[in-house]
């Protein structure tokens, strides 16, 4: 089944008819998905559905079996390293940050490697992707293993931004999360979507974040993939989707939908 | 005004006009932004004190990054006009001029030698407290092995037969091929320095004896320190970092009596075996050797082995092998219990271990040597 975005300017990431088996399971049967610059998508699914691998997938850390994914209209894997490195950047969902270098090191890392900015000019640079991120005074001097959940999001958030991406990929931003932090996260992502035009896809377990920030939603079901926008999805048939956006954990997180875009 | 742009190509910036007066054309982008910087900054000093007031022309920007904003925003924080500031780039000002903008800190420098009086007395610190940790874990380690054989219901047998299947059988080839290497090291050094004195058959009695009495147990305390002293380490420290340890806890089962005591058992009963297989191997390396070397044929060799050893030279080989096996087992767990959180916190505790479980063994046995020697064995 393939859902492509028509009408609208061209892709900045197309996965095409992705296929991906492990043994004899197979995890994605002819997954497609057109992402446009500027969007925010949101990919769900069941544990086991295979989120994280298509996640892998669209960043070219897992070769699919079949299919293609191409990145401004060039196939992920002829992408150098350092033009790969200001197109997307990637949360990790355990952070993934560095645990030898300090939070200012690990969002310096790619400046140093990849431009020739001095290295003051780098340090006030990764003072503002952490403030931008929400880390301020001491954290920044850290190592990772002395921040908490929160902190290590934030921290490996900012290290994503470091070189400014095209597209942003976000692993479970919000899980492991309070709620009030998860918030900030969300609210902080939109904002970057906003005000830098920053493509973001997003693999979240969290109705909220799919219910206020996310334009279009892919669902993975058996395999297969839906993308269509929430509205559109909450009036689908399909039994996973229906309970998934219809259970009693959605009913608080379109509360918060309301609030934001009114009665939506 | 074109500078050599960062490896990071695609973007390009033009920068045009003269005077006070400049417009900016194209991408100011983290890539372009070290030439944008340096062409800037220039111009910004040429004529310091200048009346009329600069001004940059952002109208024909067509792309802005976060990186860019902020050189913006810090150029009109100096007094640098910026005019023509596109809608599109409105909100990104808008994030960028929102925030503190407060230096990165930097962490407290000290003079050289306060760090030197610091770190000196850190590790003094960190000494005594280790030597303190490993007679406290041999205490507890201690009573929780003599609590569970009192009490064989916490004898974890299947636990036990573990450990010594991956210490013990796992460990056989490679014990074995050491011993017979080391045999031949020995017996190789001692025909070529007994044959001056015509002595080369006494090389029978030297591979002998100190096979069975040193190289042989020695050999493998270091091999079993190296390979099951660092796994100990290592399995319980991820435990540890895992939070398993804590679920044990809260579980009502103590770290101790599950995971230490069967280590414990399991090397204090395979590192006598080993010991006695490296023997066995190591005499078979002199019977090679004998063969080769001094054309003495392996009846033979049996029959000098047989005269040249003494009745407490295995003992005295096999008697430390237990003693040995608890300390490395000991020395591997106490570290594994002491990781804290990371990754690297594993590889920091399980080096220790190694090095720890090498060192005490070499100390100890170099101490049984003198006592052996003073009681006359």
């Amino acid at each position: 089944m393939s859902a492509r975005a028509t009408r609208h300017p061209a892709p900045i990431l197309s996965a095409r008819d992705i296929v991906n088996r492990f043994g004899r399971q197979e995890v994605h049967d002819r997954v497609s998905l057109d992402v446009i610059p500027g969007e925010i998508v949101g990919i769900v699914g069941g544990s086991g559905s295979g989120k994280s691998v298509l996640l892998k997938t669209m960043t070219g850390l897992h070769r699919p079996d079949s299919g293609e994914v191409l990145i401004d209209g060039k196939p992920i894997g002829s992408i150098g390293a350092a033009e790969k490195a200001s197109l997307i950047g990637v949360l990790f969902q355990q952070g993934a940050l560095f645990s030898s270098l300090s939070v200012a090191q690990n969002v310096m890392l790619p400046m140093r490697e990849h431009t020739d900015l001095p290295a003051k000019e780098q340090e006030s640079i990764a003072a503002m992707k952490l403030e931008l991120a929400g880390l301020t005074g001491d954290s920044a001097i850290k190592v990772p293993s002395q921040l908490s959940g929160g902190m290590v999001k934030r921290a490996a958030l900012a290290r994503a931004l470091a070189l400014d991406p095209k597209i942003l990929f976000l692993d479970e931003p919000t899980s492991d999360l309070d709620p009030l932090t998860a918030g900030g996260i969300d609210s902080l992502i939109a904002k970057l979507n906003e005000s830098l035009g920053l493509t973001v896809v997003i693999v979240t377990h969290d109705l909220t974040t799919l219910f206020t920030i996310c334009r279009r939603v892919a669902v993975l079901v058996d395999g297969k993939i839906t993308v269509d926008t929430v509205d559109r999805l909450m009036r689908s048939d399909q039994p996973w989707i229906h309970a998934f956006l219809h259970g009693p954990r959605a009913r608080g997180a379109l509360s918060a939908r309301r609030q934001k875009h009114g009665n939506g | 005004m074109q500078q050599p742009t960062a490896q990071l190509s695609a973007s390009t910036l033009a920068i045009h006009g003269e005077g006070d007066r400049l417009a900016l054309d194209g991408v100011l982008d983290i890539r372009t932004l070290s030439q944008a910087s340096k062409a800037l900054r220039r111009w910004l000093d040429k004529r310091r004190g200048g009346r009329a007031r600069r001004a940059l022309d952002l109208d024909k920007l067509s792309g802005l990054d976060t990186t860019g904003a902020l050189f913006l925003w810090r150029l009109g924080e100096q007094g640098v006009e910026l005019t023509g500031v596109r809608e599109e780039h409105q909100a990104l000002f808008g994030l960028i001029g929102g925030l503190e903008h407060q230096p990165l800190r930097k962490p407290a420098s000290l003079p050289r030698w306060r760090q030197l009086v610091i770190h000196l007395g850190k590790a003094a610190d960190e000494a005594w407290h280790d030597t303190y940790d490993v007679i406290a874990f041999v205490g507890r380690a201690t009573n929780a092995l003599g609590y569970a054989l009192a009490h064989p219901r916490y004898l974890r047998l299947p636990s036990i037969s573990r450990q010594i299947a991956e210490t013990g059988i796992d460990a056989l080839p490679i014990i074995g091929l050491m011993a017979i290497m080391i045999s031949v090291v020995i017996g190789y050094q001692g025909v070529a320095q007994l044959r001056p004195y015509g002595g080369e058959e006494f090389t029978i009695n030297l591979v002998a004896v100190s096979m069975l009495r040193e190289m042989g147990v020695l050999i493998t305390a270091i091999m079993v320190a190296g390979r099951s002293g660092s796994a100990f380490a290592a399995e319980i420290g991820v435990m540890k970092a895992r939070e398993e340890i804590d679920a044990l806890n809260v579980m009502g089962m103590d770290a101790m009596n599950v995971l230490v005591v069967p280590r414990l058992i399991g090397l204090i009963i395979t590192l006598p075996l080993l010991t006695f297989f490296s023997d066995i191997m190591g005499l078979l390396g002199g019977a090679m050797i004998s063969q080769s070397l001094l054309h003495v044929s392996p009846v033979q060799y049996v029959d000098r082995v047989h005269h040249a050893l003494a009745g407490g030279d295995l003992a005295v080989g096999l008697i430390k092998a237990p003693i040995f096996g608890f300390l490395i087992a000991v020395i591997g767990c106490m570290h594994g219990l002491r990781v804290k959180g990371s990754a690297a916190s594993v590889g920091h505790e399980t080096t220790r271990a190694v090095v720890a479980a090498i060192f005490v063994v070499i100390v100890l046995d170099a101490l049984f040597s003198v006592l052996f020697e003073k009681l006359g064995l």
